[in-house]
């Protein structure tokens, strides 16, 4: 598809900021090029995506706004970490356009930029390099309020991935830096 | 059979009733559960931050399980079966991608082909063990209970990957639960999304997404919400009191593992299938059900 992406040009009437090509061509590049470019803004999605009762995630408007350009804006604005990943939108799109699959390129590109980054995602990224895994196991309670753990539950022990697993995580994480798409 | 099982993070490190019940109940239906050498996250957890190394990781699970030489694998967690589903559908159509990924994966002496067949519990219980199987390990039938299922929306959505039912009526958790002898209510909320991926940045909105869908489901009158994911557990078992306080409802909601209630139908001791690891009002279900299950 040879659409000319870079030609098209919109202005915010509100700040008369310019869109950058550049960002948005470094997400669009994640998701597959034309995608947002056949979404004809029926608002199926929205219609359906619960974040938007919630929090007024507007499915439709990250991917018109992307199109424009607003790359900067929406990674910034903090709407994007208010996505359920329900998929809904991804299942009933009739133009298979996934606004989710948009909303995770931008997550991507706004940690890559260090904007606006709910802390715990990162949490999650040093533990399993701490451990293999987002937790180690953790005591708990019963209903009755007395403690227990995996052990005492009598459930196997829990083995964590040696070193060799942590250095192959962390070229994972270095080599996605270097490019630009992925698939 | 011999199935290889893949736990995920959050089932083995504090989910521990789900890894029970199913521990409990496979061997009764002549399943054998062959544990992986060396797993790590299924790559969820990571995907908002770099999606190519969650795919990564979810390749290299899927590569530590081809390495075990199996053919079919078990995956418990909805987060991590749709992880796993986004790694094959990408792997198998990006070439360049899977010689990068398996590049990375030769570090640790690995290779993924996309050789294994992937179930999820639900999947598994309805598809490979079936219906005949279930049926006949039933001691004792679950006669007149109501009960309102549950899917969770990775093992549904979206319908190009590998999911496991229809993507907007799901019948198998529902046929799973009537294949016990209990009635398996429809409810309009029944897609209806726990919120659980929401927790890291909008808790309120979380706890607002399973308190209305509690809601609901209490108000059409059901004994129980039946689950058979984590993390929909976590939220609406384990902080059922935080869904409460957030929306203001009065909950009251016996919820518990698809795998717990089949130990129960089965006969398998309460405490061997975690059932006092539920935080969810529980007791008054357990009761009406020793009373349904109590020798004549």
């Amino acid at each position: 598809m040879s659409l000319s992406y870079n030609s098209m040009t919109a202005t915010d009437l509100m700040t008369s900021k310019k869109p950058e090509s550049g960002l948005r061509l470094r997400v669009l590049g994640k998701i597959g090029e034309q995608k947002p470019y056949n979404c004809y803004q029926c608002i199926k999605c929205t219609s359906g995506c619960p974040s938007m009762k919630m929090l007024e995630l507007k499915p439709h408007e990250v991917v018109a706004l992307t199109r424009a350009g607003f790359i900067e804006e929406l990674i910034s604005s903090g709407i994007i970490w208010a996505c359920a990943t329900c998929l809904k939108c991804k299942e009933r799109c009739p133009q298979a356009v996934a606004p989710v699959d948009l909303i995770i390129a931008l997550r991507n590109l706004a940690v890559e930029k260090e904007v606006k980054v709910p802390e715990s995602f990162l949490q999650n990224v040093s533990m399993i390099l701490e451990c293999g895994f987002v937790s180690r196991p953790q005591a708990t309670v019963t209903r009755k309020l007395e403690k227990t753990d995996r052990d005492k539950l009598g459930l196997p022990g829990f083995r964590e991935p040696d070193e060799k697993f942590k250095a192959a995580f962390m070229k994972a994480l270095e080599a996605s830096q270097e490019a630009g798409e992925q698939h | 059979m011999k199935v290889m099982v893949y736990w995920g993070c959050v089932v083995p490190t504090i989910q521990y009733a789900y890894e029970m019940s199913v521990r409990g109940v496979m061997p009764q239906l002549n399943v054998e559960l062959v544990e992986l050498e060396n797993p790590s996250c299924c790559g969820t957890p990571v995907q908002s931050v770099n999606i190519l190394a969650a795919l990564y990781l979810a390749a290299r699970n899927l590569a530590v399980a081809e390495k075990k030489g199996l053919n079919d694998l078990l995956v418990v967690c909805n987060g991590c079966h749709l992880s796993f589903s986004e790694a094959m559908y990408f792997m198998n159509q990006n070439e360049k991608l899977r010689e990068r990924v398996n590049a990375l994966l030769k570090e640790e002496d690995l290779h993924y082909s996309g050789s294994v067949k992937m179930w999820h519990t639900v999947d598994f219980l309805h598809d490979m063990v079936g219906e005949e199987a279930i049926k006949n390990a039933v001691k004792k039938p679950l006669n007149g209970l109501k009960l309102a299922s549950h899917y969770g929306c990775h093992i549904l959505r979206p319908s190009t990957l590998r999911t496991i039912d229809d993507p907007e009526n799901p019948r198998k958790l529902d046929e799973l639960v009537e294949w016990l002898g209990a009635k398996s209510v429809p409810y309009p909320e029944k897609l209806d999304c726990c919120g659980a991926m929401l927790l890291l940045s909008h808790p309120d909105a979380a706890f607002t997404f399973s308190g209305l869908k509690m809601k609901a489901v209490q108000d059409w009158g059901t004994d129980a919400l039946v689950v058979s994911c984590p993390s929909c557990q976590n939220m609406f078992d384990m902080r059922q009191r935080s869904a409460a306080a957030t929306t203001g409802a009065k909950l009251n909601l016996p919820v518990l593992y698809y795998t717990q209630l089949l130990g129960l139908a089965m006969g398998i001791p309460q405490e061997k299938l975690g059932l006092n690891l539920n935080r969810s009002p529980l007791d008054e279900l357990l009761q009406k059900l020793s009373d349904l299950l109590a020798p004549n």
